[in-house]
């Protein structure tokens, strides 16, 4: 499962990469991904490289990544990596714990 | 008739328990405690506060159950996997291998405590791992430490709930018999998660870990076990080579043995004295004060058992294999053969090295391996070095307990500071558990310290109730006549005090009721001369109230005859009709004319 959540616009922004691990059909999943979405379409300035990973169907990602809650979204890109449990409906605190403000 | 229906159905269901299924957790002693093991296909609540040893109790039942291709996993909180493969090592198991072969799976479960949280979330995540593992290794068995660091996560108790109840949901799906262990650390768990992991809980164990009189003790109980019988009392237990031990109950309850058949002393004399010898199965105790000969006396028996080709384990609480070895050959006791031959084993150990649940698992662990037919302590009183005098207690009845099952003769050394103490350890009281007890003495008389020793009590045995006196030689103990004092027989004597008591008493009951009736008989006396007063008195009171009358009667007679004088003959006449009254006052005239 892959999603990118849309290019590059300008030259100097950043690049984003997260992984959002959710259960497919749980409605804290659903919400997360539209949360995710929403919040990434606001901030366009940015370039997302986003994968979206369902446990259910791929549990050693899970284990990888040491995914014991869902959803638990990680920021790869930049570093340091940032982890986020839940269904991201706080937005403000998504955008400043994704320090998506500032630049 | 209409009573029997239900006890027919409350059989029925006992019937129903019998049929659910335990694994033996292979835990020294806790599988008697859970009345054969832990439910299988369930889920079992192991609560401590920390370092109480649930988490070894989990990893114990996984070790096991891998050793024995059924695999487990072990999903770890607050530990990294090598820390616990480390662990694992110190207590005899390496965990390489069986993670290796798939029959082990170590999860480090890291909750990030940087993780942001921002709305709902559940475990799913944690449970499509143990899903994938569960299914890879074909695990049926699963530890989750600690279970309280996961919800903590969730910071509102209907969440917390709801996240455990999936958690439930998913071990009882899978038929996993699980153990979660949950951290206790203020005394108890937050009261309204405790009450929920306890009703999802098929069994529950409690872990406490307590320091009593400075020495740290370990307990564990089982408060809970659906559709089964368990130990409910709280068994001391200690983390050791090998994982958790357990003391084990079959020590607790009473299963003796009958005393069997007599076994030589070593001593021909002392068996005399004890109508044939010690009784098989049987304690004894070999009570004194020091250097009385109670070790030599105890070795006399080794070596004697030894020779008819019989096992005895000396656990020497008090010297060295060594320094015993050599005192006794000075004694003209040679263990040396002995212990060649592998018939002597000698334990030492300071008593002071551990505490008493060690002592104890330690010792049975040597018996269970060399299968003695006798087992001597030496000497018990050292035993409350162990820590506490309930230890001291503990650890002695435990043994004797678990010899007597076993059917060996255990032979106690015990040194004591006077008379009083003969068979007590520093108030200690063990005697109940005592079948024999000798008593050796020194006696000094006549500018002469001698020993001497008395076979005090002797349960199922005749025996003699003599002081004999002994001598500890070159080759070895010689025990001669009756020892005579300078009043007879020593017992003799002490018979005499005791006559001489009760005489005491008698002649003071005497004394007393002569004294009582001495009493009475003074009251009798009193009451008697008492009586004679009131007589006296009443007379005088009566002669008083004569001589009253007498005078009143005078005073009317001179009244009528003053009246008489003044009236004329015809009443004087008529007046003198009622006789009595002229009678008298013609008397009380002639009187007065008198």
């Amino acid at each position: 499962m892959k999603q990118s959540n849309q290019p590059a616009k300008t030259g100097g922004s950043k690049n984003y990469a997260m992984l959002l691990f959710v259960v497919s059909d749980e409605p804290n999943s659903k919400q997360a991904k539209d949360n995710l979405k929403r919040i990434c379409d606001a901030h366009s300035d940015k370039r997302y490289q986003n994968k979206i990973i369902d446990v259910v169907e791929d549990f050693q990602s899970a284990l990888e990544y040491n995914v014991l809650v869902t959803p638990t979204l990680i920021l790869i890109e930049p570093p340091p990596p940032v982890r986020i449990f839940g269904n991201l409906s706080d937005t403000n605190k998504v955008i400043e714990a994704l320090r998506l403000t500032g630049d | 008739m209409a009573e029997k229906t239900p006890r027919k159905d409350i059989k029925k269901a006992t019937n129903n328990a019998l049929e659910l299924q335990k694994i033996p957790t292979t835990i020294p002693g806790l599988d008697d405690v859970l009345h054969g093991g832990l439910p299988a296909g369930r889920t079992t609540l192991a609560i401590g506060g920390p370092g109480s040893g649930k988490s070894i109790l989990g990893m114990q039942f996984l070790y096991h159950g891998a050793k024995n291709d059924e695999p487990g996993i072990f999903v770890v909180f607050e530990e990294r996997a090598e820390a616990v493969r480390q662990n694992a090592l110190t207590l005899g198991w390496d965990l390489a291998p069986l993670e290796k072969a798939g029959n082990l799976f170590l999860y480090e479960a890291h909750v990030d405590p940087q993780a942001v949280l921002s709305g709902n979330f559940t475990i799913k995540g944690l449970l499509t791992i143990m899903e994938g593992k569960v299914r890879s290794l074909g695990a049926k068995r699963i530890v989750i430490d600690a279970i309280d660091i996961l919800l903590r996560l969730f910071d509102d108790p209907v969440r917390e709930r709801s996240e455990l109840y999936a958690l439930h949901d998913w071990l009882n799906d899978h038929k996993m018999t699980a153990i979660l262990t949950v951290k206790d650390a203020a005394g108890a768990v937050i009261a309204t998660r405790y009450e929920f992991l306890d009703f999802m809980a098929d069994c529950v164990i409690h872990f406490d870990h307590r320091v009593v009189d400075q020495v740290p003790t370990r307990r564990l109980r089982v408060t809970k076990y659906r559709g089964s019988g368990f130990f409910p009392n709280e068994c001391p237990f200690i983390i050791g080579g090998g994982g958790v031990n357990v003391i084990p109950i079959s020590g607790i309850e009473m299963r003796h043995k009958a005393l069997g058949a007599k076994v030589s002393s070593g001593l021909p004399q002392l068996d005399n004295l004890l109508d044939g010898g010690f009784r098989r199965a049987s304690s004894i105790l070999i009570s004194g004060t020091s250097g009385t000969g109670k070790t030599i006396l105890a070795n006399t028996f080794a070596v004697s058992a030894c020779k008819h080709g019989e096992k005895v384990l000396y656990i020497n609480f008090e010297e060295s294999a060594e320094a015993m070895a050599s005192c006794m050959l000075s004694a003209g006791i040679d263990l040396r053969s002995a212990l060649q031959e592998g018939k002597l084993r000698i334990m030492t150990a300071m008593p002071e090295s551990v505490g008493s649940e060690e002592h104890l698992i330690n010792n049975l662990k040597a018996i269970d391996e060399f299968q003695p037919d006798h087992v001597i302590i030496d000497a018990v009183s050292s035993c409350k070095r162990m820590g506490t005098p309930r230890g001291a207690y503990d650890y002695i009845m435990l043994m004797t307990n678990a010899c007597k099952e076993k059917g060996i003769t255990t032979i106690l050394t015990n040194q004591t500071e006077g008379f009083q103490e003969e068979h007590e350890i520093s108030g200690v009281g063990i005697s109940s558990n005592i079948d024999t007890v000798l008593f050796l003495r020194y006696i000094d008389i006549g500018g002469e310290v001698n020993r001497v020793l008395l076979v005090m009590k002797a349960r199922g045995q005749k025996h003699s109730n003599q002081y004999r006196e002994f001598h500890i030689t070159d080759h070895g103990i010689d025990i001669t006549d009756v020892y005579v004092g300078e009043g007879g027989v020593l017992t003799g004597v002490a018979r005499q005090d005791q006559e001489a008591k009760e005489a005491v008493e008698f002649r003071r009951k005497q004394l007393e009721i002569e004294y009582k009736e001495h009493l009475i008989t003074q009251k009798k006396a009193e009451m008697t001369a008492d009586i004679a007063r009131r007589h006296a008195e009443l007379a005088a009171s009566e002669t008083e109230m004569k001589s009253l009358k007498l005078e009143a009667s005078l005073i009317a007679g001179e009244r009528d005859s003053r009246a008489n004088m003044r009236t004329d003959d015809k009443v004087n006449t008529l007046r003198k009709t009622p006789a009595p009254k002229n009678k008298r006052q013609d008397a009380s005239r002639k009187e007065r004319t008198q």
